[in-house]
């Protein structure tokens, strides 16, 4: 809510339409929904691996516990992806009861779809910025900037040719926004780019693999 | 009897520094194990290492004779640990934490229902078991930490400062419990109480710089001081010529002075009449005599070198 009233209000009369011609309303919805969940995911991921981890908390024992680090690191992803997807769920529902959002239904699984991609992808950077950084502040400072990311720079709020043409490739080519981008390109032409969500899998999964030794790695076995 | 855990030359490292040096043991099954030295000796290390927390840089650890490091998922259901410190979840409630640990090592609903009722009710927790971790006392902390490793069952438990934090009726409560379980699982703690440690034990290793220096029963380690006795003289006036003199009888060891109190060790009883014969013409105002026990093998300047 809070999102809606200090960002999208605002540029909605800035924005009318995206540069590929979708109304600003249909485009900051998905855009929203992405926010909601990369900032949902957030608070689980670095209770585990950053704060209990700092104070030595239950992470030591679910690491002693008969899984390999890979399975930990999994596991997690997908209960806090499955806590940012109920959040989001309830924020769509609080959204769509004063205004009216015109997707079909296939756009709304490609976006669930997109979102999930988006979800592991962030999920894993917090998995690995909480296992990096050992200090409060820099935890902080690092947080703050990937929140100014994902809100200004994955292409969700201000789309990647409103930047200067340098930043704007730049921006599109990190793998963080090509979720976001397959899903506009699929909702603007009814095109799936299926390369592009099969490099964005392998990336998760080699992620995950390095997250795995990071946290082998930080518990020093 | 069977091992239950095998250590082939282990060592490790932390920078330069030798923490534990080629260490080779065996701990027998359902023994009580207790290990004992100065701080960083390298006792929580071992502990560490023992339950799968650390690796070693070099040799193997077996359970049971698994490889730990090569049968990694298998071993770890065969141990339980408890850490010195407190690493429950504080916003989980004491009966959470404990579930959320047989969550992990799968273990049935109705069986974990009945181990939790078990152990909560022996270590008298049940009142606290609704309230969050941080809420709760030290004490119960620890016996929650205790629960938690014992909710999957394992055949090892590795226990550091199994009453760290604990009132009197606490460590009676756990200590029981400890002594029941011994038999069936082999238990492996290190504590600086060394009341406990000489009340609870079937075998006591004594650590200094990352090696063992005695191993063996209670019994076993003051064997070679059985002929020792501590001895303790006040005198009305001890004089610096006094504890000179005192000092150079040859039958008396580690002597050392606090105010008035000649303090030393000797061989046999009779070490005290050597001691009358230089100290005749003074005045003494008590006298005590006893044999050595496990403190005075740590404490005294023969700890390192072992009585002989």
């Amino acid at each position: 809510m809070l999102l809606f009233c200090l960002i999208c209000l605002p540029l909605k009369n800035i924005i009318r339409f995206s540069l590929s011609g979708i109304a600003y309303d249909e485009w900051v919805f998905s855009g929203l929904v992405f926010i909601i969940g990369s900032i949902y995911l957030f608070p689980t991921l670095y209770q585990e691996y950053f704060e209990q981890r700092i104070h030595k908390k239950v992470l030591i024992n679910i690491a002693l516990a008969p899984f390999s680090k890979m399975k930990i690191i999994l596991h997690t992803l997908l209960v806090s992806i499955l806590e940012a997807l109920i959040m989001i769920f309830v924020a769509v529902l609080i959204y769509t009861s004063f205004v009216s959002v015109p997707f079909t239904m296939l756009s709304m699984i490609f976006i669930l779809f997109s979102l999930v991609i988006h979800l592991f992808l962030f999920g894993n950077l917090y998995i690995s910025i909480s296992l990096l950084v050992d200090t409060v502040t820099i935890m902080m400072l690092s947080s703050s900037i990937i929140f100014i990311y994902i809100i200004f720079g994955l292409g969700l709020i201000i789309e990647f040719p409103f930047f200067p043409p340098d930043i704007e490739f730049i921006l599109n080519k990190i793998p963080m926004a090509l979720p976001f981008q397959t899903y506009q390109k699929y909702y603007a032409t009814g095109f799936i780019d299926w390369s592009v969500l099969a490099i964005l899998v392998i990336i998760i999964y080699l992620w995950i693999l390095f997250n795995s030794y990071l946290l082998k790695w930080r518990l020093r076995q | 009897m069977e091992a239950s855990i095998t250590l082939k030359k282990v060592g490790k490292l932390i920078g330069e520094k030798t923490i534990l040096a080629g260490l080779s043991f065996g701990i027998e099954r359902g023994s009580l194990v207790a290990i004992v030295g100065v701080n960083d000796s390298g006792k929580s290390i071992l502990l560490k290492l023992l339950s799968g927390y650390e690796n070693p840089d070099y040799g193997q650890v077996f359970i049971h004779g698994l490889d730990m490091e090569k049968r990694r998922n298998q071993t770890r259901k065969l141990i339980g640990y408890v850490p010195y410190e407190n690493d429950l979840d504080p916003w989980m409630t004491v009966e959470q934490n404990i579930r959320f640990n047989a969550n992990l090592y799968s273990i049935d609903e109705d069986v974990c229902t009945k181990r939790l009722d078990k152990y909560s009710s022996f270590l008298n927790i049940k009142p606290y078991l609704n309230e969050y971790t941080f809420k709760i006392s030290g004490g119960i902390q620890k016996k929650t930490m205790l629960i938690r490793s014992l909710i999957h069952d394992p055949d090892i438990l590795i226990i550091d400062e199994p009453t760290g934090y604990m009132d009197a009726e606490s460590m009676r409560l756990t200590w029981d419990l400890l002594k029941k379980l011994k038999g069936e699982k082999s238990i492996i703690y290190v504590s600086n109480s060394l009341h406990e440690i000489e009340q609870a034990h079937d075998r006591i290793l004594v650590f200094h710089e990352g090696r063992i220096l005695m191993d063996g029963h209670l019994d076993k380690l003051l064997k070679s001081t059985m002929d020792y006795h501590q001895f303790q003289i006040e005198f009305e006036n001890l004089t610096d010529d006094l504890y000179k003199k005192l000092k150079k009888i040859s039958t008396i060891v580690s002597p050392n002075r606090l105010d008035n109190i000649f303090h030393f060790y000797g061989r046999t009883r009779s070490v005290f009449f050597d001691v009358i014969a230089v100290a005749s013409g003074e005045m003494m105002i008590d006298l005590n005599v006893k044999k050595l026990g496990l403190r005075d093998l740590l404490d005294s300047e023969f700890a390192g070198k072992g009585l002989e």
